[in-house]
């Protein structure tokens, strides 16, 4: 998909989004500042700022997503960034084909961050992630709305220890599936 | 005499016992306490034993202090004063101050002469088991050095082993810790209000995290906020009215300030990065808070009451690239904050009229959380909290019956 046709499909999927979502907040920034691009693009420096808000809160428990299914492809950071690097790319074209031919799940985008630094940046960090994530996928043809995200700073490290092969295993976002109830 | 009344002594130097479990004895129990300045000849006391406290005009260790004294309050009095880092207990006669008292059922009477013996207060503390002697010590301290003392305050922190740590209220001393959450799920980020009655904290009981409000007294527990995405890291205003925290109900995390019954809430920030850990000035006008809008997290402060564009955000330049939850001082004067240099954490503090910063810490932290004299922090490292004193940059450890410690918070 070119650059062209992927701006007005994240447009329209965002209002749509929009619309059905916390009707409380009349700030509502909808279209997100990267006008599609993918996260590791040039970043368009108009529109509002924000990104693509989250999703509202679905119909299941969090802690039921099935992480194993796509166990291969967590998706790894560097220290301090939520860019995803171009190897890390792969993953999420492998998690958008497995999506596309598997109907009725949605996609839990749990961002984590390594235990350094202070737990609120990181619970920021992690959330960044995780809708970086989110984002790209979008990109990829994936409806926002079966896209749910959250982070978990570093609070739940994937391995404990104080090592850098340690943190680089916990700055990650795993993609877990969970069928949601109607 | 009055038979009850027992000699105070002093062991010169010995090791440091400042948290010597000593009990609150429920009978008549009166103390005695010298406090005075280091320098000046005390005067000479004959009737009367007790514990000398001197302030040093710098900096300096206190005397140890004997753990087997007899008397609960005058310990606790004691191990507060030295905890100051400006007063030490010192030998009969040498000091300054005489500092003397009673404990009983309805809390601790307490005396403050100077040395010529004129009267400086006379006061009845009525707080329940250690704290009315917490807060003779704070009476004395605010006599003596003319800083209020922290030594009533109350500490929050979490506690406990990762994924499942809970919310612990302790006494400054680190005494009487106890959990006030059982979630067994991750709670964090706890902010005490200025008189430490309510306390607000994330918590992902609902499996996201979001804000509840605590009412310490009654111990009921509201959800205050809980947007799509995180809601997360509340700080009080300083008239408790109102919470900053952060959001990401609108894309990336945003800083929002909202009142305490979830309403009326204001848009601080609107960046490209991720804005967290907001904190009032004292006037509640201005809030700074972390922003990596710029490329690695810096401290930013903005107004309190509208919104901020990217380029209407001041920014605190430490010479750091790596600056996280700020804490303004009561006082208005100070910013300390958590930095990475080195690839370590340290404690740091900008002066906000001059604009410099410095660093105060050598041996790591974060995480730090002023104490009501502007001159003391709180600080977290490596699950250990300690208070370090921001002048002399002394630290010491807040002992705690409980492990895995950090993000304290202190009322003020």
């Amino acid at each position: 998909m070119n650059n062209k046709c992927r701006i007005p499909l994240l447009i329209a999927l965002t209002f749509a989004l929009a619309a059905c979502e916390d009707t409380k907040d009349k700030n509502y920034t909808g279209m997100g500042d990267n006008g599609g691009a993918l996260p590791g693009d040039t970043v368009n420096p108009g529109g509002d700022v924000n990104g693509i808000p989250p999703s509202a809160r679905g119909n299941f428990n969090p802690n039921d997503a099935d992480y194993q299914t796509l166990a291969s492809d967590t998706v790894y950071f560097d220290f301090d960034k939520s860019t995803i690097g171009g190897a890390e790319r792969g993953k999420l074209q492998a998690v958008s084909e497995w999506f596309k031919s598997n109907p009725g799940h949605s996609l839990f985008l749990a961002g984590h961050a390594d235990k350094r630094g202070t737990p609120e940046y990181n619970r920021a960090l992690g959330e960044r992630r995780a809708l970086a994530v989110r984002e790209y996928l979008v990109g990829l043809g994936l409806p926002a709305g079966s896209l749910y995200t959250n982070s978990y700073g570093s609070d739940r490290p994937a391995v404990d220890g104080d090592t850098e092969e340690a943190y680089a295993k916990n700055r990650r976002v795993e993609i877990g599936v969970i069928v949601q109830k109607p | 005499m009055n038979p009850c009344r027992m000699a105070v002594h002093l062991i010169f130097p010995s090791h440091l016992n400042l948290l010597a479990n000593v009990k609150l004895l429920s009978t008549c129990l009166p103390l005695i306490l010298l406090v005075g300045l280091s320098g000046f000849p005390g005067p000479q006391l004959h009737a009367q034993q007790g514990v000398v406290v001197s302030v040093p005009t710098l900096p300096r260790v206190g005397v140890s202090i004997s753990g087997a004294l007899g008397s609960g309050v005058t310990e606790i009095v004691s191990a507060d004063l030295k905890r100051t880092g400006m007063i030490s207990p010192v030998s009969s006669g040498s000091g300054d101050y005489l500092a003397s008292g009673e404990a009983g059922e309805s809390g601790v009477t307490g005396r403050l002469v100077n040395k010529s013996g004129a009267a400086i207060f006379n006061q009845t503390f009525t707080g329940k088991g250690r704290l009315a002697a917490h807060q003779f010590a704070d009476a004395i301290t605010q006599a003596v050095t003319n800083l209020p003392g922290f030594a009533a305050s109350r500490l929050a922190f979490v506690a406990g082993p990762t994924r499942t740590q809970e919310l612990y209220l302790a006494d400054m001393d680190g005494f009487n810790a106890r959990a006030i959450t059982h979630d067994g799920t991750i709670s964090a980020s706890p902010s005490l209000n200025r008189d430490g009655t309510k306390l607000a904290y994330t918590s992902y009981k609902s499996g996201y995290p979001d804000i509840y409000l605590i009412d310490l007294a009654s111990g009921n527990r509201t959800r205050i906020a809980f947007f799509p995405g995180i809601n997360t890291g509340p700080s009080f205003s300083p008239d408790g009215s109102r919470i900053a925290l952060t959001l990401s109900k609108d894309g990336n995390p945003e800083i929002y300030t909202m009142s305490t019954d979830g309403g009326s809430l204001t848009r601080i920030t609107r960046t490209r990065g991720a804005e967290t850990s907001p904190s009032w000035s004292p006037t509640g006008d201005r809030l700074v808070y972390s922003s990596d809008d710029r490329g690695s997290p810096q401290l930013f402060i903005s107004s309190a009451s509208s919104t901020a564009e990217s380029s209407d955000m001041d920014h605190l330049v430490t010479g750091n690239s790596y600056c996280t939850k700020p804490d303004w001082s009561p006082d208005g004067k100070w910013i300390a904050f958590t930095t990475r240099v080195g690839g370590q954490f340290q404690i740091g503090v900008f002066d906000v009229a001059n604009r410099t910063a410095q660093l105060i810490t050598t041996s790591g932290g974060q995480d730090p959380a002023w104490t009501r004299d502007s001159r003391h922090l709180v600080y977290a490292n490596n699950g250990h909290l300690y208070l370090l004193d921001t002048v002399s940059r002394q630290s010491l450890p807040i002992e705690m019956s409980v492990s895995g410690c950090g993000e304290p918070t202190v009322s003020r």
